[in-house]
């Protein structure tokens, strides 16, 4: 049992990395990134082609391929800053579910729709306590988790870029009258997003399924890990991502409801709506 | 108003004069018609297949190359269904319906069988598929693949782990898409039946296209499974056995089926445990040799990938125009079934069953596979046995 939940920890910290960047998207430049994984993916992809097709070293490959991941992230951000600086957070988050399609179709036409060769930059356990093994990779994505979530913690409360950040976020006409430059601070957050990503899905995908379907949908349990701190909190997304992740291996050990594994993500969406809305009267909800 | 009533009137003669000419029946009835051909396939979709029709198309090529059956053209057409069913009932009518194939030749589809077979029994047409995929190409009179099936790998791969690997608890663990799992039971069922062995457990809750296999690898590691049967499509599989190198478990064989049989597993698979076992469907492509130099030479010059997909299609074309080679007389639907029906069976090297449509109930009789393996290290299939493992007739 305790297996499980512990093998379940990898995937843990890949969501939880992901909701770390949802969350900050959502709250920096009031976007729901649905082409957040599908960045990273093709960040990656890129890396895996520098490294099977031209021969690079891995880290090299790796360190194109992120660059590759956040530079995609900055041109949606460059987009959204131009064309829908005014519209509200939906549409902008509706619009990038263009470029998740299109990257899932960029990534078939280029790279074929087989899973990549991946070479592990990080691979095979990293120690065994009790007989329950702790594999490299769920150390590397958990602690990248927290890192991420306190190092954005701090930019946001000790910095002037965190300060002017969270004036654009809250108030970006005032906060551009007064002189803020939202446009370049926006697509950085997106490029540091981006980045973030990329290097995350190069981590884990040689030790998991990684064709380019799978990589993008990661974004579900990410949304689903960022609901927990409702798109603001950046502890609460840690935390979720981790729960979630926990919470599948759980279920996959038992075989009574491990069929309910496939949808843990959607249920965990619903319980946690119906938990937050549940002071609501109906006519105040809709 | 009475020009336009006669623009009409003359369209819809018109109209009704080409749907009659459509419908005269007349494919390869007369001097010099081509002889109408087509399958179903998955080309795009969460699983794709799209190597046996090319490799069907190439043969068919050939021919008409070489002047065609008995001075006949074919015509082949080969149609995606997308992996979904109402696509996959629309091809099929398609072809049967308004093009008047006499047979439908080399596809390879993730449903079309299940879905179609109905409909092939009422129009009375048979159907060759390249790699029967679902459940449906195996249980009707009305289709018969090239191929072993998943199903019988299965049986394969299980009595290869345990009668010449001589290994014991061997853990099963099954993805399962539409109605397949009674079918997988069976083969399992088969396995028991021949060596009265039993997996120590069956877990079919697999999820196709997981991102991570990780927790059902650990459920396996602490159940004490020294062999994992497993039937992923290639991405899974390869995410199956990173999951357990993850875990340290580096004794565990792996007994996969065709499906992970191709190069591109084989260069992502560096550690592989105690090895993966692979009962090939068709004789082993692998290192260059005499029986399969036919068809590498084909796919070589039409540029489509050595798998064992393209090896069914192949097949399947290659049956196909021996049928039709012997058949005297007008090629028409009647002809062709006519001559499935009472074909002596084709022997091939490729294939470890000698092929035969016949007027069986149901024809899943292709029982033979080569054991081929892949080891820590090599990043290479290698030839694992020197004769077929066949099912033991019961």
């Amino acid at each position: 049992m305790l297996q499980g939940a512990l093998a379940g920890l990898a995937a843990g910290g890949l969501y939880a990395v992901l909701a770390v960047c949802l969350t900050l998207m959502s709250r920096l430049v009031r976007v729901v990134n649905f082409a957040q994984a599908a960045t990273g993916m093709f960040g990656g992809f890129v890396a895996v082609w520098f490294v099977s097709e031209i021969g690079l070293p891995i880290w090299l490959g790796a360190l194109i391929g992120v660059l590759v991941g956040g530079a995609l992230s900055a041109l949606i951000g460059w987009i959204v800053a131009t064309w829908l600086a005014e519209a509200d957070t939906t549409t902008r988050s509706a619009m990038t579910v263009g470029p998740l399609l299109l990257l899932i179709s960029l990534s078939f036409i280029l790279f074929g729709n087989k899973p990549q060769p991946f070479d592990p930059i990080i691979a095979g356990p990293a120690f065994t306590i009790g007989g329950v093994v702790i594999s490299q990779v769920t150390v590397a994505t958990v602690t990248m988790a927290i890192v991420v979530a306190v190092l954005c913690k701090l930019v946001l409360s000790r910095t002037s870029v965190g300060t002017k950040l969270r004036a654009l976020s809250e108030r970006p006409t005032t906060a551009e009258l007064i002189g803020i430059p939202s446009k370049p601070l926006a697509i950085a957050v997106w490029a540091v997003t981006g980045v973030i990503s990329a290097l995350v899905i190069i981590i884990v995908a040689p030790s998991q399924s990684n064709d380019a379907t799978s990589l993008s949908m990661l974004i579900v349990p990410a949304a689903a890990a960022a609901l927990l701190g409702g798109f603001r909190r950046l502890d609460l997304a840690v935390i979720g991502g981790l729960v979630l992740g926990v919470l599948s291996g759980l279920v996959a050990q038992i075989g009574e409801v491990s069929l309910i594994r496939n949808f843990l993500p959607f249920l965990f969406i619903v319980i946690l709506l119906l938990w937050t809305q549940r002071k609501e009267v109906w006519d105040a909800a809709r | 108003m009475k020009r336009h009533l006669v623009g009409t009137v003359a369209i819809a003669a018109a109209t009704l004069l080409v749907l009659s000419g459509c419908a005269g029946g007349d494919s390869a009835g007369g001097e010099g018609a081509p002889i109408k051909i087509g399958s179903v396939n998955t080309i795009s979709g969460p699983a794709t297949f799209p190597e046996a029709s090319k490799a069907a198309a190439a043969v068919f090529d050939a021919v008409n190359a070489d002047g065609g059956v008995n001075g006949h053209k074919i015509e082949y057409k080969a149609l995606d269904d997308k992996g979904d069913p109402a696509t996959a009932t629309a091809s099929a009518r398609e072809l049967v319906g308004s093009d008047e194939v006499v047979a439908l030749v080399g596809g390879a589809s993730l449903l079309e069988c299940e879905i179609n077979q109905g409909y092939y029994t009422q129009e009375s047409i048979l159907s060759i598929p390249g790699i029967g995929v679902d459940t449906g190409c195996f249980n009707t009179p009305n289709i018969a693949p090239a191929n072993v099936g998943p199903f019988n790998d299965m049986t394969l791969t299980l009595l290869y782990g345990s009668e010449t690997l001589k290994l014991d608890n061997i853990c099963v663990l099954l993805e399962i898409a539409g109605s397949t799992r009674p079918t997988y039971q069976a083969a399992i069922d088969r396995w028991t039946e021949i060596t009265g062995k039993k997996p120590l457990y069956i877990d079919d809750t697999l999820p196709y296209g997981a991102p991570d296999y990780t927790p059902y690898i650990v459920k396996a590691k602490d159940a004490g499974c020294k062999a994992l049967a497993v039937n992923p499509i290639e991405p899974d599989a390869i995410g199956q056995v990173k999951a357990a190198n993850a875990q340290g478990w580096d004794d565990v064989t792996w007994l996969y089926l065709t499906s992970v049989y191709s190069d591109n597993f084989a260069k992502a698979i560096s550690d592989a445990g105690a090895g993966i076992y692979v009962p090939a469907e068709f004789y082993p492509f692998t290192e260059a040799n005499d029986i399969t130099a036919d068809w590498q030479s084909l796919m070589a010059e039409n540029d489509i990938p050595l798998t064992a997909f393209s090896q069914g299609g192949y097949l399947a074309a290659t049956y196909f125009i021996d049928v039709l080679k012997g058949i005297e007389g007008d090629i028409t639907r009647e002809s062709v079934t006519k001559a499935l029906h009472e074909m002596a069976p084709i022997e091939n090297p490729m294939s470890g069953t000698p092929w035969v449509f016949g007027t069986a109930e149901t024809h899943a009789d292709q029982v033979a596979g080569w054991p081929i393996k892949l080891t820590s290290g090599t990043n290479k299939w290698e030839l694992s046995g020197d004769d077929w493992l066949r099912i033991p007739s019961n």
